[in-house]
């Protein structure tokens, strides 16, 4: 049964974050810093994770149990960072708490179930938000303030690659498991899916996609992925994900939007510093604004009004899923794929 | 560079559209300042003509070119070499028969830092190239009637298989008018599957004037070579001295340009008696890609190109 949470509109939002992993502690940090929110607790499936996080984030309740979790008094919303595989079951357990959810992309792994889980929140009348952190990011803010301001005209073609060095921190990991994290694709290409279909302003019909076990025979993944996007306006957009690039110290980006009336670049020596030393070049980021801290409060925005524009809609976040799964569709196919037909739910 | 003097006959000062006289604007003033050509006039078939350079109306191109080659002579042929793959394939065998040159005008690899490019991606510096990512946007002029699939896609698609060296094989392309006021395709966008499994994009097309950019001039180029062992960033509006003054920035080089060391390579190859690179077998490989992307487009669908027919390279 759904319930309606009680939020006090005087004190902090209670937040507990699942999922004491890599991500969590991003998590955590926008939550110390923001005075509209603060830590209740930590859900992990591993009590040692658990209570490690707990002890850390100064002595927080812990436990192994999410419904546990969730009833403690207090508890008005949670940050799920778990596994892709997870988010499924753990977002319909939240929804019928009656527990707001900032659950971390993808928002699930099929379009049958990221649509279910948004109409159990729309049920429950709770906000749920996928963490499309890029959206947050000042690189991507500048891109959009310049389209948004009119500078390209209507945009009609946009480049979008993120190339790094490997960043997952263990080879074992469920990350390299096609059925655990969807597939790069679901993993990390919907974070350029989503940026780029943001920027656009349009919508998406189909899906051509390359994909490429750059680093290692043994992959199942592809760690290289170029994906073409076609957009109902027209437009088209080409984005590249890549673990696959070398060397690891250099994290390039590199935005091209070409758009009726100009032309915009942010060119992959055009941000941030190059560091050069005996040991090799990096890259030195620039400044910049906590990308989780500013995700954090579109999401309390979005609770505290809820008649309020959203940041990133619980549409969007279907959306690159729908996206995420053309892409890994298309790759085995070596053919377009619509969006229509994965929106069907096909791969259900 | 020998120091034989070869005669140039002018043939044809036409293009794809009225307003595009490459002759008059590109090949005539780069014959004229090479101390390796003597511009003639004489008739085709003269002992004084060693070279024809034919920029005649591409519908009547291959069959000039053929004539000229079958009468013995050596030819620079403006691109695109012929409007179809069938009929570069013709010119592709006539100059084969007849061991004569035949250069098309390519000359956008002779650009000091892809030809720079080239030999670093040869000589192993990346390792093997996997993808390739390019970008060729004009700004302002006039747009090709023929639209820009036809008329700049030579460009980098020359490029994109001169730096790595394999061949496409199957096509998936998407076609748009987003600047001009006409029908014909301005942008093209090519995703190819090559040899080797090596992957490449290619945009490109005419965007509507910018500032800072001359009429016609490009406003991006660019390439990016990833390999197994390095990634290879070429930006093409580099080398530059970069001029910033009140009315306008621009960019300035010392040196031959492209044109010019495209005709370096007609003079060396003739007088090497070997054949040109970009072969007129290049410009048929190049033509069958441009015709595969306008059937995808049209279909929506990747195109597979025959593998029959090997061009040299
Ligand atoms: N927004 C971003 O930029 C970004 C970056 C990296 C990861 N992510 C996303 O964050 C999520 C987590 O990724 P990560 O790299 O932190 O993973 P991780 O493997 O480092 O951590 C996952 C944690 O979840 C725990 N866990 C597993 N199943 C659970 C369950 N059913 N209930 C409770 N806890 C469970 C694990 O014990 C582990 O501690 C993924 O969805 C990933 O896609 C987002």
């Amino acid at each position: 049964m759904a319930r309606h949470s009680v939020i006090d509109d005087t004190g902090p939002l209670g937040v507990v974050i699942v999922g004491a992993g890599f991500i969590a502690d991003h998590h955590g940090a926008a939550l110390r810093a923001s005075s509209r929110a603060r830590l209740a607790g930590i859900v992990d499936v591993d009590a040692g994770r658990a209570s490690a996080a707990a002890t850390a984030a100064g002595g927080v309740p812990w436990t192994t149990d999410l419904a546990e979790a969730l009833a403690r008094p207090g508890v008005d919303a949670a940050i799920v960072c778990t596994p892709n595989m997870t988010h499924e079951p753990i977002a319909q357990q939240i929804a019928a708490a009656g527990k707001h959810l900032l659950m971390e992309k993808p928002l699930t792994i099929t379009v049958p179930s990221a649509r279910a889980v948004v109409e159990a929140f729309d049920a429950a009348g709770t906000v749920v938000m996928a963490a499309h952190t890029h959206r947050f990011y000042d690189y991507a803010r500048a891109v959009d303030d310049a389209i948004a301001g009119g500078a390209v005209g209507r945009p009609v073609f946009a480049r979008l690659a993120l190339l790094g060095g490997w960043i997952w921190p263990d080879w074992r990991a469920w990350v390299l498991d096609p059925a655990k994290s969807g597939g790069h694709a679901l993993h990390n290409g919907v974070h350029l899916l989503d940026l780029v279909s943001w920027w656009l302003r349009d919508e998406p019909v189909s899906v051509y996609a390359r994909g490429r076990a750059q680093t290692a025979a043994e992959l199942r993944i592809y760690d290289y992925l170029e994906m073409h996007v076609e957009y109902a306006g027209g437009a088209d957009a080409v984005c590249e994900m890549s673990r696959g690039h070398r060397p690891s110290t250099l994290d390039r980006r590199d935005v091209l939007v070409a758009g009726t009336d100009g032309v915009l670049q942010l060119p992959a020596d055009g941000w941030g510093s190059t560091v050069v030393t005996e040991s090799g070049t990096s890259l030195l980021h620039p400044q910049a604004a906590n990308g989780f801290a500013v995700q954090l409060d579109a999401w309390l925005d979005a609770i505290a009004d809820r008649a309020a524009e959203r940041a990133m809609t619980p549409a969007d976040a279907v959306r690159a899923v729908a996206l995420g799964v053309a892409t890994e569709l298309s790759i085995e196919r070596g053919e377009p794929v619509t969006l229509d037909e994965v929106m069907e739910g096909v791969r259900s | 560079m020998s120091d034989a003097t070869l005669g140039v006959l002018l043939l044809g000062f036409a293009g794809l559209g009225p307003d595009q006289d490459h002759q008059r604007a590109m090949y005539q003033p780069a014959f004229e300042a090479h101390p390796g050509f003597e511009i003639v006039d004489a008739a085709l078939d003269d002992p004084a003509v060693d070279v024809v350079s034919v920029c005649v109306e591409p519908e009547r191109r291959a069959d000039a070119v053929i004539a000229a080659l079958q009468a013995g002579k050596h030819v620079l042929v403006d691109k695109p070499l012929a409007l179809t793959a069938a009929d570069a394939a013709k010119v592709a065998t006539v100059a084969a028969e007849t061991g004569k040159v035949c250069l098309p005008a390519h000359h956008q690899r002779f650009h000091p830092m892809i030809a720079a490019a080239r030999g670093a991606v040869a000589g192993g510096k990346v390792g093997l190239p996997w993808n390739v990512q390019a970008d060729f946007l004009v700004a302002g002029g006039t747009p090709s009637p023929a639209g820009e699939l036809a008329n700049f896609a030579v460009y980098p698609l020359d490029v994109v298989l001169a730096l790595t060296g394999l061949r496409a094989r199957r096509v998936f392309a998407r076609l748009g008018t987003h600047w001009s006021d006409g029908d014909a395709d301005d942008f093209a966008l090519l995703l190819l599957t090559h040899e080797n499994g090596l992957t490449s994009t290619i945009s490109v097309g005419r965007t509507r004037s910018l500032a800072d950019t001359r009429p016609a001039g490009l406003a991006v180029h660019r390439y990016r070579v990833s390999g197994s062992h390095g990634v290879l960033d070429i930006d093409a509006s580099r080398p530059a001295v970069v001029l910033r003054r009140a009315e306008a920035s621009s960019q300035v080089w010392h040196g031959p340009g492209t044109v010019d060391r495209l005709l370096d390579e007609l003079h060396a190859a003739v007088t090497a008696g070997r054949p040109s690179s970009p072969s007129a077998a290049d410009a048929v490989h190049i033509a069958e890609i441009v015709d595969a992307a306008r059937a995808s487009a049209a279909s929506g669908h990747p195109v597979d190109l025959s593998t029959e027919k090997e061009g040299s390279r």
